[in-house]
């Protein structure tokens, strides 16, 4: 019996569930009578909105010939205020102007407040990704060492950050350390991520290390390497491989812890989303734009990793 | 490196004891030398210490008391780099070690241009010579997973002789291949022999011992019983042990 016919039914099967599951969502969404406003979200994720150009006090307006500059000549005399960049004039020649009237309009694409939250949010998952792999593998490393300070001292680190919440973490980052060393709140929020990861990237590393066979170190050390070059020529490369798929998995959870420093007023993609929630009243379409902009930061990290895991499998 | 040492004794292992971490006596009170250029096969049922012993001689494993010298140096003084020492001693592994990640080629150049900091033009032809001399000039690109047994334990040979080392130590290398792919590597293992290299074979090979032997060494529960000729080794065993040793194998 081939096994394979009855796909199409399972794929069916499987697409009526998603179907239904999509409405639902809308039945859900109507029963307790909510009117969807997508069109809400889009200023705050990207603002079209010309900017009016404004004059700074009263003055007479001069237009140049061919239109492409304004001045506002000021009614005391003593000063001048001249326009060259703008796209839609806004006054003629000769016209009288009080403080604060518009002149001009820019229109210009900017980022709204979710997209800048988006960009916060991967700037401190970049930096803090880098800091946790950096000291995850020094630690991963003197776990394993045979130097009883090393040692203790990295298993400690571990259990601390392990058994305690990273929340508390970024508390006592901010609040102690960070008053301490007079650090500001991207650094502390950063600091307190890398740690946080570290400690997990490290049992990674050091597992990975463990996996790979005891004879590689071995007929390393039997042809003259050190200790220090068997370890980077030929143990890391292999634990590397190994470590890739649970690395991703902790890479994806930093992503999305870095959610928790908002706590701390920095303004990334989950404080972002508050704060519009607040402005647009409209809660249900900003958080399920935040979980979307999510899920495109996690998804294409694992798509990288998912490549660069093809890419090593060329030696199996 | 550099040595002026002359003298006929390759490796000299004094009175060696070793005690591993559990209290279980590995070795008790083992001598032997190895002269140079002399190939010398170690016999002995499993448990018999003959690994433990071989691994010793590239400090693998550390003795517990006793003394090994070899090429003149003292393993154990404090001014040995046994970094250094060990460039000068080759090692074949039973499970072969080779490095997954690296292809035929880069397995043998590592060492040499990592180690002895030699310039890669300098070490591509003469990986490509040993590969040939082991038969595997045709692999240099394939990486070990596609490779056979008997492919990657030549490998691992010409890997040792990227070295140039002055002594191989051979633990057990037939032993986890088909046997259709022993004689492939004995072959090369002979080669080596009438080359001239020193070589210390730990194998349960009866017939390499005798045909290429120079000395037979028969090793049980930690001690050297038995240090002689193949042809007495095997015609005329000295020992009523070794006398049943080789009833069974043989």
């Amino acid at each position: 019996m081939v096994k394979t016919s009855n796909n199409l039914l399972w794929y069916s099967i499987l697409f009526a569930i998603l179907l239904g599951l999509g409405y639902s969502i809308i039945l859900a969404s109507q029963s307790i009578q909510y009117t969807w406003r997508w069109e809400r979200i889009v200023p705050y994720l990207i603002n079209t909105e010309p900017k009016p150009i404004l004059s700074p006090y009263d003055g007479t307006v001069t237009v140049s010939a061919n239109a492409d500059a304004i001045m506002v000549s000021s009614d005391d005399g003593e000063s001048a205020f001249e326009v060259k960049v703008f796209s839609q004039l806004e006054v003629e020649d000769g016209d009288q102007v009080f403080e604060g009237d518009v002149i001009a309009s820019l229109s210009e694409w900017r980022l709204g407040p979710i997209a800048n939250g988006l960009l916060m949010t991967l700037k401190i998952s970049i930096v803090s990704l880098f800091f946790a792999v950096v000291i995850g593998l020094f630690v991963g490393l003197a776990r394993i060492s045979s130097n009883p300070i090393l040692k203790h001292l990295s298993m400690l680190y571990v259990e601390l950050v392990r058994g305690t919440p990273l929340l508390v973490q970024i508390f006592i980052f901010y609040f102690f350390i960070g008053t301490v060393l007079e650090l500001d709140r991207f650094t502390a929020g950063a600091a307190a991520l890398s740690v946080f990861a570290a400690a997990y990237v490290a049992e990674i590393i050091r597992s990975g290390i463990q996996s790979v066979p005891v004879g590689q170190m071995e007929a390393a050390r039997s042809l003259g390497m050190t200790y220090v070059q068997a370890m980077v020529y030929i143990i890391l490369p292999q634990a590397f491989k190994r470590t890739l798929p649970p690395m991703a998995g902790q890479f994806i959870t930093l992503i999305k812890d870095s959610s928790l420093v908002s706590v701390i007023s920095i303004t990334d993609l989950t404080k972002a989303g508050r704060e519009v929630v607040s402005g647009t009243f409209a809660p249900f379409e900003v958080w399920f734009t935040v979980a979307l902009l999510y899920l495109l930061l996690t998804g294409s990290l694992s798509w990288l990793v998912n490549k660069l895991e093809k890419r090593m499998a060329s030696s199996d | 490196m550099t040595n002026q040492y002359q003298g006929n004794d390759m490796i000299v292992a004094k009175n060696i004891d070793k005690y591993y971490p559990n209290g279980c006596h590995a070795l008790k009170a083992v001598s032997a030398t190895i002269n140079r250029g002399e190939v010398v096969v170690v016999i002995g049922p499993s448990g018999s210490g003959k690994s433990t012993f071989l691994r010793t001689l590239n400090q693998l494993e550390t003795i517990t008391t006793g003394e090994i010298i070899v090429d003149g140096i003292n393993m154990y003084a404090s001014s040995t780099n046994i970094n250094k020492l060990r460039e000068e001693v080759g090692m074949v592994f039973q499970n072969f070690n080779l490095f997954p990640h690296m292809n035929v080629l880069e397995n043998v150049m590592l060492a040499p241009m990592k180690v002895s900091k030699r310039k890669r033009e300098d070490v591509e032809p003469l990986a490509r010579k040993i590969l040939c001399k082991v038969g595997l000039e045709a692999r240099i690109d394939n990486y070990p997973s596609q490779l056979s047994g008997g492919q990657m334990q030549r490998v691992a040979i010409a890997r040792a002789l990227a070295m140039e080392p002055d002594v191989m130590l051979f633990d057990e290398p037939t032993s986890a291949l088909d046997p259709e792919m022993v004689g492939e590597v004995l072959e090369v293992m002979k080669q080596l022999a009438s080359d001239g290299m020193t070589m210390v074979v730990v194998t349960h090979e009866m017939g390499f011992a005798r045909e290429v032997a120079d000395r037979v060494l028969f090793m049980e529960d930690g001690q050297l019983l038995v240090d002689d000729t193949p042809e007495s080794f095997f015609d005329n065993p000295s020992h009523p042990r070794l006398a049943s040793f080789l009833s069974q194998v043989l």
